[in-house]
């Protein structure tokens, strides 16, 4: 073991200090026991949840042995959570996809075909169904754990090359609800503020999300927060009793659907205890109500808000709630000297998600609980990617690259002029979202489809009702994934991929931080990265419909290295050339700035030397966002800039209360809830083949309150039939002061038949951002039999 | 074979056992009770326990999740005992075994009462206390949730008054050492109690 005499006198001078302190670092001598010979060392960021942490590969002769955190990074300070610790074993898996595949009928078996055979076919199959059905019967599905190098590129032949907006990707399923909230709320998306405002926060709002098992390295930090200020207040809501509540100071368990009530109720309190801050509304917010944005006054709301007494509103919320509890949480949140509310999936998928984030963004406005150090409206994502590749990256149907809307032609001119294609090329019209892409695959509208590094087949609202247009003959499916998933089971042909450190690319995690990771091994088998498959396929599409536009998109990147010349000219591309002039300006975070950071830089980041200081920490800042300074109008500290509010200001929405679409009846009589346990990530194809976290949860349950399991006589371990009106589930039984009375919670990572909860899932969205409600719908629920041993179960392809 | 037979034929079998090796001998009358190797729930002391259990097999057919299971010959005079072995299959806790044993080798006892063993954290092994990482496991999968095993500024700590030794977390925790240990392990503590 190389450590020298100085090194390990250091090393003890830390140790001896962090524990004098309590704290406990995350090197000690059993990490230092492992760094022995022949083990390098790969920088990157962890491929799961999105979180960003930064970790290191290890890599001994060309094979992955582990990971470990990086003390340096601004986002986890070498802490990992086991799924981060573990996820390197799932890399060598022998599941893994090493050769193309092919099959003409769904229901033949595949064969293995080369590389030339299967670039041939696609381009083929997907030229035959634009010169046969038009633009629009072709489509990309893509993903928020796709590097942003690779939805960028996949995203420029669809519109670019084929002229369709059928772009569209996972993180509509996640996230679109809080870019709603943000553009609707604060005229921009993605938070104002990050992660570093844990530490200066005195009060933590967490709603609809439980930090503790879906990021569990934010949640020490919240912890960390908490045990060392006992003074700070977490506020935890939340239908269901979760781990995140056990640090709660106060844990509101409301009936679910009435978290808009919640919310409003919370402002009615701000409102009539006058907590608001006057001098920050009148300067920097307006008051907005309805579909065509009305200007309303401060009176106004505040009679709309009259109606949601702390009284009545704790009626309507039901659970444990009291109206004291309300004014409680109300009087902490607005007079906290910071305050930072988190929230995820709870919020977002609901039928009516982008009006709960604005509720949540109402409350921080009011207040002023915004801007300044320790206070923040904070949605958290669930993929490494969403925010820097789908939502920053043009991912989605209805935008392009850098934050632009499809629907405006000058918009669309810049991005067709930074690709040197004629003007008009990329299609006016948004493309189909995610529901309504399905819809027409069901409907036959869609003759081809690229389905990249996601599993729709089970992770679709009433996947059932979707599956039956996946398994159409005359749709063409292509899967890019590393291992056999439900949707592979679909597919008509299948092409292996490089899996993270096998490729080079950027991560962009919650707070606007973009990350790189670089290729430290290569792929196994003939898996290649997905942006040399892009290019080629590019290339032979452009042959076969002798367009020279397509050959055009990809001219920048041909002949180039793809394990890291060809990401870093997308790269840079996109940041010089497309992010210039845009709120998420990336310019600064090139490549060689990029590998010289800890972590990495967080937007707006308009040049090199900006960029090494780690970038912008708070945006709309002057002094601190280089962007408003640029564009201050005044004297006054903040300047908001974003291009959907034309009034530069931050709006503070009307909205009601709105129940969810699937209601409770006597038929149906429990509230359906779905979630994620702490071992496993979505839809557990990695996790799921990392034998000990298999082993800690090798299949899904059903979480059912005590009460209502002792009136439906269901003891812990019987198996339990829970079904809706799409379909049904047989699970295994919880019974656990978890979910409020009335309200069962299923985790849906599982990807056995009988134990696939999306099944029973509602497909009802939201009408704004086309979010479905996963969280809410009516079930009913019954005992079928005692125990029975069970058994994990993973699609083998 | 009747009774007489039986009865004429025990002095042989006693000189047999006498005759035996002093070595094996101590095989055949060692307790298999040993680290993560538990009596189901309710058993008698392990020192009463073969001569009370008449080693019908019920409690091992009736255990929905096939944690227990009939010792054969190897086990010497303790073989056709029932015996779990904790970081294969953990005793879940259903305590129907408690209900069928018709011997009162297993008394009936409820699921708090159980003391099966109990739990014991490897500080040097396990992750959360050697600092490797966030892991929790353990108290993730505990029955008795922040009451057996709580969490100590993230790390686990086992509350031996309520921890009954099913062994979900032994089960569940990811590390395993060289000797096939894991980093929370079931100690036998109460086999052998008065």
């Amino acid at each position: 073991m190389a450590q020298t005499r100085r090194d390990f006198l250091k090393k003890t001078a830390a140790l001896s200090a962090a524990s004098y302190v309590g704290v406990h670092l995350p090197f000690d001598g059993t990490a230092l026991a492992g760094t022995e010979e022949g083990i390098t060392w790969h920088p990157g960021t962890c491929r799961l949840c999105g979180s960003g942490c930064r970790l290191e590969l290890g890599v001994k002769k060309g094979e992955p042995v582990g990971l470990r955190g990086i003390p340096g990074a601004r986002t986890n300070f070498g802490y990992l959570c086991m799924k981060g610790m573990l996820f390197w074993k799932c890399m060598r898996h022998p599941d893994r996809l090493t050769t193309p595949l092919y099959r003409e009928k769904k229901t033949d078996p595949f064969r293995k075909i080369s590389w030339d055979q299967a670039l041939d076919i696609a381009a083929a199959r997907f030229a035959d169904a634009v010169r046969q059905h038009g633009n629009d019967s072709v489509a990309y599905y893509g993903s928020g754990q796709a590097l942003t190098e690779e939805t960028y590129l996949f995203q420029k032949i669809m519109r670019g090359g084929l002229q369709t907006n059928n772009v569209e990707g996972n993180p509509r399923l996640c996230m679109a609800s809080a870019v709603g909230g943000y553009l609707t709320s604060f005229g921009a998306d993605e938070p104002i503020g990050g992660y570093a405002d844990m530490e200066k926060a005195t009060c933590f709002f967490i709603i609809g999300s439980n930090t503790a098992e879906a990021h569990p390295v934010l949640f020490r930090r919240i912890m960390r927060r908490k045990l060392d200020n006992p003074e700070v207040k977490v506020i935890n809501a939340d239908p269901r009793l979760s781990q995140t509540s056990r640090i709660a100071d106060k844990h509101l368990q409301f009936r679910p659907g009435t978290d808009l009530a919640l919310l409003n109720g919370m402002a009615n309190v701000i409102m009539e205890e006058k907590l608001y801050d006057q001098n920050f509304l009148s300067t920097y917010a307006t008051f907005r109500q309805g579909k065509e944005k009305k200007e309303v006054s401060l009176d106004d709301y505040r009679k709309f808000v009259a109606g949601y007494t702390p009284e009545k509103v704790a009626g309507i919320c039901g659970g444990n709630i009291t109206a004291d509890d309300i004014r409680q949480v109300a009087r902490w949140f607005a007079t906290a000297t910071g305050t930072v509310s988190l929230w995820t999936m709870g919020i977002n998928q609901r039928k009516r998600g982008v009006w709960a984030n604005n509720l949540i963004h109402n409350l921080h406005i009011l207040t002023g609980q915004l801007l300044k150090e320790g206070a923040d409206s904070l949605s958290l994502t669930g993929q490494p990617n969403a925010c820097g590749g789908v939502r920053e990256g043009g991912g989605l149907c209805h935008i392009l690259p850098g934050h632009r809307l499809v629907k405006k032609e000058k918009l669309r001119n810049q991005v067709e002029d930074a690709w040197g294609i004629p003007r008009g090329r990329i299609p006016p019209k948004p493309g189909y979202h995610t529901m309504a892409m399905f819809s027409a695959v069901n409907d036959g509208r869609i003759k081809a489809i690229w389905i990249n590094c996601t599993s729709p087949a089970q992770s679709l609202p009433n996947c059932d009702h979707y599956n039956k247009g996946l398994a159409r003959e005359d749709v063409f499916i292509v899967c890019t994934d590393i291992f056999p998933t439900r949707t592979t089971e679909y597919a008509n042909l299948v092409l292996p991929t490089a899996f993270h450190f096998e490729k080079t690319g950027v991560y962009g995690c919650t707070e606007r931080r973009s990350q790189l990771t670089r290729k430290a091994i290569d792929p196994p088998g003939d898996a290649r990265p997905e942006v040399w498959i892009v290019r080629e396929w590019a290339a032979r599409l452009a042959d076969r419909m002798k367009d020279p536009v397509i050959s055009q998109c990809i001219k920048p990147f041909s002949g180039l290295d793809a394990s890291y010349d060809l990401p870093r000219a997308i790269w840079t591309e996109y940041t010089q050339k497309v992010t210039k002039g845009r709120d998420n300006d990336l310019r600064g975070a090139t490549y060689e700035v990029l590998a010289r950071m800890a972590d990495g830089v967080q937007w707006p980041a308009l040049d090199e030397k900006y960029a090494l200081t780690g970038g912008t920490t708070k945006k709309f800042v002057k002094g601190k966002d280089p962007l408003a300074t640029i564009h201050s109008q005044n004297d006054l500290p903040y300047q908001f800039y974003g291009p959907a509010h034309p009034d530069r200001k931050l709006w503070v929405w009307l909205r009601p209360q709105a129940d969810p679409e699937e209601m409770p009846d006597a038929g149906y009589p429990f509230y359906l809830s779905t979630g994620r346990i702490i071992d496993h990530w979505h839809t557990m194809s990695m996790t799921g083949r990392v034998p000990e976290l298999l082993r800690a949860n090798p299949y899904a349950y059903v979480e059912i309150n005590p009460r209502d399991a002792r009136r439906l006589g269901i003891s812990p371990g019987d198996m339990v039939e829970v079904r809706s009106r799409r379909g049904v589930n047989l699970l295994p039984a919880k019974v656990y002061e978890g979910p409020v009375e009335g309200m069962v919670f299923v985790y849906w990572h599982d990807q056995e038949e009988s134990r696939m909860i999306n099944k029973v899932t509602k497909d009802a969205f939201d009408p704004g951002s086309k979010e479905p409600e996963f969280k809410i719908c009516a079930a009913t629920v019954r005992r079928v039999s005692g125990p029975r041993p069970l058994k994990p179960f993973l699609v083998r392809g | 074979m009747n009774r007489r037979k039986f009865l004429r034929r025990v002095p042989a079998w006693a000189a047999i056992l006498l005759a035996w090796p002093v070595s094996l001998r101590a095989g055949i009358l060692a307790s298999p009770v040993a680290t993560n190797r538990l009596r189901p729930p309710g058993a008698v002391p392990e020192d009463l326990f073969a001569g009370r259990c008449i080693r019908c097999g019920r409690c091992v057919e009736v255990c929905p999740y096939h944690a227990i299971t009939l010792l054969d010959i190897r086990a010497g005079v303790f073989a056709g005992t029932p015996l779990i072995a904790v970081e294969q299959i953990p005793c879940t806790l259903c305590m129907k075994c408690v209900q069928v044993c018709p011997t009162g080798t297993l008394a009936r006892i409820g699921q708090e009462q159980t003391r099966m063993g109990l739990a014991v954290i490897n500080r040097f092994t396990c992750l959360a206390w050697s600092g490797k990482t966030l892991c929790r496991t353990c108290y993730d999968k505990c029955p008795f949730k922040n009451r057996a095993i709580v969490l100590d500024r993230l790390k686990p700590v086992i509350r031996e008054d309520t921890c009954t030794g099913c062994g979900l977390c032994t089960h569940a925790c990811p590390v395993t050492d060289d000797l096939g240990l894991k980093a929370v392990n079931i100690e036998p503590i109460y086999a052998h109690a008065e």
